[in-house]
């Protein structure tokens, strides 16, 4: 079963064309990562699927329904601009949004979920008392007290402390073990790879990746090699065959033209310096990131 | 519907928690209560040092300065002091007698600039000179006619300085002095003209004494017993404060059930609030909420006024001036106002980005609310004109006009309060519809607010 389908949706703002035919087919019970650069047009696909925005033209599907108000009790959906009302109690304004998502009983969802992420002695103070990370964790469990089938989530991690951060991932593969679909938008690019079992990626409107962590990362080939070498001062880009050098200090992340011959580049490393690592490796979802959505690339479909 | 009343329920609960709605459940009072007080407790903050006039009698044998210094020290013993406490309430008023200068022009000029100076040198408040002739009188009176309201604000011609009282002084507003030399050297004046004319003081005090007049409504048959019934009093004063009062109330709830719902909405945007709730609800089913939570909030301050109105009606035994009636009506015009100009609010707060924006949006609606408060004294003396029919039954002004027509006896034609509510609801209905489509656009909209000309593009093409 698909948990949203969209179909050749088109939105436009004015003459800005935000998101331009997409089709997308979200399996139900996975965690499907969002990503892209800032204003590529995941808020507006995240806001097309829960209807508060409309598209110009295509068809969107959520837990087969056509129109989302027969669904919307189900759906859960945290968007990047967030706010709660600060002048209630942590405890009413979760018992609020229950509410209104229909879940009469929902005390003892609000207990668990205030005990789980550690807020448990908040749970009769006001909102205005909170921090920010702690309001964001309340926000969380507002977002999915009513035990939706599926989840939405606009940059869940964003402003949080490590801690916190691991905190709402341990929530949100929770959901996923209870059966629910869980699609989140992020530019974590570690926190995609480690916890999506899809990713799609949009650029400037149009979808640019579409699939497992592997399945791009194969499209990709394995053209990079990650090398550590001791007492080379040299820059490595005039070595034959090397397109690209990603320098992170300690090692470096050479990319390779395509059908390049690897033994001639460890040859020619050798005779730089002692080389201490050699590895050929995919490219990471941060590296393809930024090849696709870096200055001066043209956007094309890749998946 | 269960998400519309989710979402009343928390804007009631929050309303009527808030620090200001108490202020405004005890505003009315306040002030009303307040204005009494401040008035009682004022009442003892006069000014009682003494006050000294000069008084230049020129009538022959100066008998009016007599009458007026026997006059102010018979008040000085007795009126100016509160005969509870013991306390001095009101000035003395010292006389001086000054005697008059010849009566050429030039020493009347001279005697006048000199007493003057005197003023000016605090030595006296004020100083009150008696023509010579006013104790005469004309055997017919020349064209004298009574001033009605247009000539009110012209001064009459002035009769000659010989027939006159004259009173001088540098605070004109002080005027306890000259009310009571006034009444005083009147009577006098009376009394000695009765007295040249051949009556006895005692006689003119029974011609003088008035006539009542007693302000009745209309007599009717008692259907049971085919009696005629006199008419009710009527008292002028509760039937004007009765619909004034009610329209000040339905006025007051209009402001106090609408401003909220602008500032709410605002809020919702500034927080970031907006976006969360619209993945539960309709934007029309949270406007919906907004609205229904917020006539609740007026129909809680509503039963607590009118329970108080009632209350003190029955206990002080002016309850039938309130027509039973008239409060279902004005239940029901209160509603439909809050929805009318809560919606207006409402759709002011979804394109405004901040408070300070919704300022400019905001007058022509104050406008439309307050309209009434400009005709209402003539739509109340005159509820049935041509002017009072059309203005109430503009749907803005219906809620507080027709309300306040309706309260006025013997009340107005029952089509017309019909008719008014017909008018009300379509406005009520095409206001909903309207705001309704630029929440939709407005609430997610930040950054800057929308000008008139988008917020109609949305209202047609959402």
């Amino acid at each position: 079963m698909k948990a949203v389908v969209l179909h050749e949706v088109t939105k436009s703002f004015g003459s800005h064309i935000a998101v331009n035919r997409l089709s997308l087919e979200v399996p139900a019970g996975t965690v499907y990562g969002f990503i892209g650069p800032n204003g590529s047009g995941k808020t507006t696909t995240l806001r097309m699927i829960m209807r508060i925005l409309h598209p110009d033209s295509g068809d969107i599907r959520v837990l087969d329904q056509q129109s989302l108000d027969a669904a919307s009790d189900r759906v859960g959906y945290l968007p990047e601009e967030r706010g709660l009302y600060k002048q209630m109690k942590v405890r009413e304004i979760l018992r609020f949004y229950a509410e209104l998502k229909g879940c009469r009983d929902s005390k003892a969802s609000i207990d668990s979920w205030l005990e789980r992420l550690g807020l448990a002695e908040w749970a009769n103070k006001k909102v205005q008392a909170l921090s920010k990370g702690m309001s964001q964790k309340v926000q969380f469990i507002a977002t999915v007290v009513a035990r939706p089938e599926l989840v939405l989530l606009d940059e869940p991690f964003s402003g949080l402390d490590p801690v916190n951060a691991e905190v709402l991932r341990e929530a949100v593969l929770d959901l996923k073990r209870d059966g629910a679909t869980v699609i989140f938008s992020t530019h974590d690019m570690g926190v995609a790879e480690k916890m999506c079992d899809f990713i799609f990626m949009i650029c400037k409107g149009q979808k640019v990746l579409d699939g497992t962590l592997k399945s791009i990362q194969d499209t990709y080939g394995s053209d990079t090699v990650r090398v550590h070498l001791d007492g080379n001062t040299e820059p490595l880009d005039d070595i034959p065959d090397v397109v690209k050098v990603a320098d992170f200090g300690n090692w470096q992340e050479l990319r390779l033209e395509r059908g390049a011959d690897t033994q001639r580049l460890l040859a020619a490393l050798m005779a730089r310096g002692k080389v201490r690592h050699f590895e050929l490796a995919h490219p990471s979802l941060h590296d393809i990131f930024v090849r696709i959505a870096g200055p001066g690339v043209e956007v094309n479909q890749h998946a | 519907m269960r998400k519309i009343l989710v979402i009343a329920a928390r804007e009631y609960v929050a309303a009527v928690r808030t620090k200001s709605f108490l202020i405004s459940l005890l505003i009315l009072p306040l002030m009303m209560g307040g204005s009494i007080l401040v008035q009682l407790l004022l009442k003892d903050q006069v000014d009682t040092t003494e006050k000294r006039f000069a008084i230049v009698d020129r009538t022959p044998g100066q008998k009016l300065y007599g009458v007026l210094d026997a006059a102010g020290r018979e008040r000085n013993e007795k009126t100016i002091t509160d005969p509870k406490t013991g306390k001095q309430i009101k000035p003395v008023f010292a006389i001086e007698h000054v005697e008059p200068s010849p009566a050429s022009a030039k020493d009347i000029e001279q005697q006048r600039f000199e007493l003057s100076e005197r003023v000016r040198r605090k030595e006296i408040f004020g100083f009150l000179e008696i023509g010579p002739n006013v104790l005469e009188y004309a055997e017919t009176l020349a064209n004298s006619k009574t001033p009605d309201a247009q000539d009110m604000l012209e001064l009459p011609p002035l009769p000659p300085s010989e027939k006159v009282i004259r009173y001088q002084s540098e605070s004109p507003t002080f005027d306890a002095f000259n009310h009571w030399a006034d009444g005083v050297l009147n009577a006098a004046v009376a009394e000695s003209r009765a007295t040249n004319a051949g009556l006895s003081p005692g006689k003119l005090k029974q011609i003088r004494e008035p006539v009542a007049l007693v302000t009745k409504g209309l007599s009717k048959r008692n259907p049971q017993t085919g009696e005629i019934e006199d008419a009710p009093n009527q008292n002028e004063i509760a039937s004007i404060a009765v619909p004034g009062g009610l329209m000040m109330l339905m006025f007051m709830l209009i402001l106090v059930g609408s401003t909220p719902l602008m500032q709410g909405v605002v809020e919702e945007k500034m927080q970031r609030i907006a976006e969360v709730l619209l993945g539960s609800v309709r934007p029309f089913q949270m406007m919906m909420g907004k609205l229904i939570g917020m006539v609740a909030v007026s129909f809680t301050l509503s039963a607590v006024y009118l329970g108080a109105v009632f209350w003190s009606a029955h206990r002080y035994g002016f309850a039938q001036y309130i027509p039973a009636d008239v409060l279902l009506w004005f239940l029901l015009y209160q509603m439909l106002a809050v929805l009318m100009f809560g919606s207006l609010f409402i759709a002011i707060g979804a394109a405004c980005t901040d408070m300070r924006e919704t300022q400019s949006m905001l007058w022509p609606v104050m406008l439309l609310i307050a309209l009434p408060m400009f005709v209402w004294l003539n739509v109340i003396r005159e509820p049935t004109s041509t002017f009072a029919t059309c203005l109430s039954l503009f749907p803005f002004a219906t809620p507080t006009l027709m309300l306040a027509r309706q309260a006025v006896p013997p009340g107005i034609p029952w089509w017309q309060p019909v008719v008014g509510v017909v008018g009300v609801l379509l406005t009520t209905f095409l206001c909903v519809y309207a705001a309704g489509r630029i929440f939709r656009v407005g609430i997610l909209m930040q950054g800057k607010g929308a000008q008139v000309g988008e917020l109609i593009r949305w209202v047609f093409r959402g």
